[in-house]
């Protein structure tokens, strides 16, 4: 239970991050970008929507949106990077990779025995 | 599925989002809905844990995209400047300390000059009490005998001590009161500085 706890904590964390980098792999409407997450083994299911960390993505101009038609559905709103979206991906994966790298530098520390 | 649809409508209505942007974000909750559901999954896929508290996922999702309307003729006053200044507790409190000593002070020096017409002329004045009895002295009635002798006067010294013993009495409420304000801050940066 402490572990979804931590695990929730941490998805949070950096969710706006993940959402960019899906976006950096071409322009994405809101579920199509859950399920790129989730093939990436991050599910949002126990999580909360992403539509909120959309809205604040899209007021704060780090993606641009445009209305285009999807495969036979209705209208979709495509999320894709803006220059500022793409500078600030890059800035995060930076911070990201000294984070865990501090933090593993820590919990290496640990010695875990594993039972059989 | 509809009845969270609606209730987000109903939600983003009550917030002020204007009909465009509620419609467009209805249709596309509406739509990743429905593709989640014909692909064999559910609402739950797209909304995560929001989906049960419609209200809130639809204010914040409106909140985060910064199309709620601002409120109405309820604008929340200035703050005063207490509020915008942490200085200015302390420092209105260092300003009525400083005014207590100073009554202190006063209040001493009036005891200690009320027989010195210096001191208790301004005095007078102030409370509009009749004047120094002078006996003998210039301008006053010769007694009908054959003086030798200074003149001398008699101060009226009771609106000086009255007026020392009320600046005694607010100064030291003054810098009681001051001091019940230091002395917990004191104790805490003690407890501080000695971790």
């Amino acid at each position: 239970m402490a572990n979804d706890g931590r695990r929730s904590q941490l998805l949070r964390g950096v969710l706006d991050l993940c959402l960019l980098a899906v976006m950096g792999e071409g322009p994405a409407y809101g579920y199509e970008m859950t399920k790129r997450l989730r093939a990436r083994g991050l599910s949002i299911v126990g999580e909360g929507s992403i539509y909120p960390l959309l809205g604040r993505l899209e007021r704060d101009r780090l993606v641009e949106t445009r209305r285009e038609a999807s495969n036979g559905g209705p209208p979709r709103k495509y999320y894709s990077l803006s220059p500022d979206g793409r500078q600030a991906l890059e800035a995060g994966v930076e911070e990201w990779k000294a984070a865990r790298d501090a933090i593993d530098g820590a919990l290496d520390l640990v010695k875990v025995e594993v039972t059989p | 599925m509809i009845e969270f649809v609606e209730e987000c409508r109903r939600e983003w209505k009550h917030l002020g989002v204007p009909d465009p942007i509620a419609n467009e974000m209805a249709a596309d909750l509406t739509a990743d809905i429905e593709e989640a559901e014909a692909e064999g999954g559910s609402a739950e896929d797209v909304l995560g844990t929001s989906l049960f508290d419609p209200r809130r996922f639809a204010a914040a999702w409106a909140g985060a995209r910064g199309v709620i309307a601002p409120p109405v003729a309820v604008d929340a006053p200035a703050p005063l400047l207490r509020e915008r200044n942490p200085w200015y507790r302390p420092a209105v409190v260092l300003a009525l300390t400083g005014v207590g000593f100073l009554m202190t002070l006063a209040a001493a020096a009036l005891v200690v000059g009320r027989h010195s017409s210096a001191v208790a002329a301004p005095v007078r004045r102030i409370f509009a009490v009749p004047g120094p009895t002078r006996f003998f002295g210039p301008n006053q009635p010769m007694p009908p005998f054959r003086y030798i002798g200074p003149s001398f006067t008699v101060q009226n010294t009771a609106p000086v001590t009255v007026l020392a013993f009320a600046l005694l009495l607010i100064g030291l409420v003054v810098l009681g009161l001051a001091v019940l304000y230091w002395l917990p801050r004191f104790r805490r940066e003690s407890k501080r500085r000695l971790g």
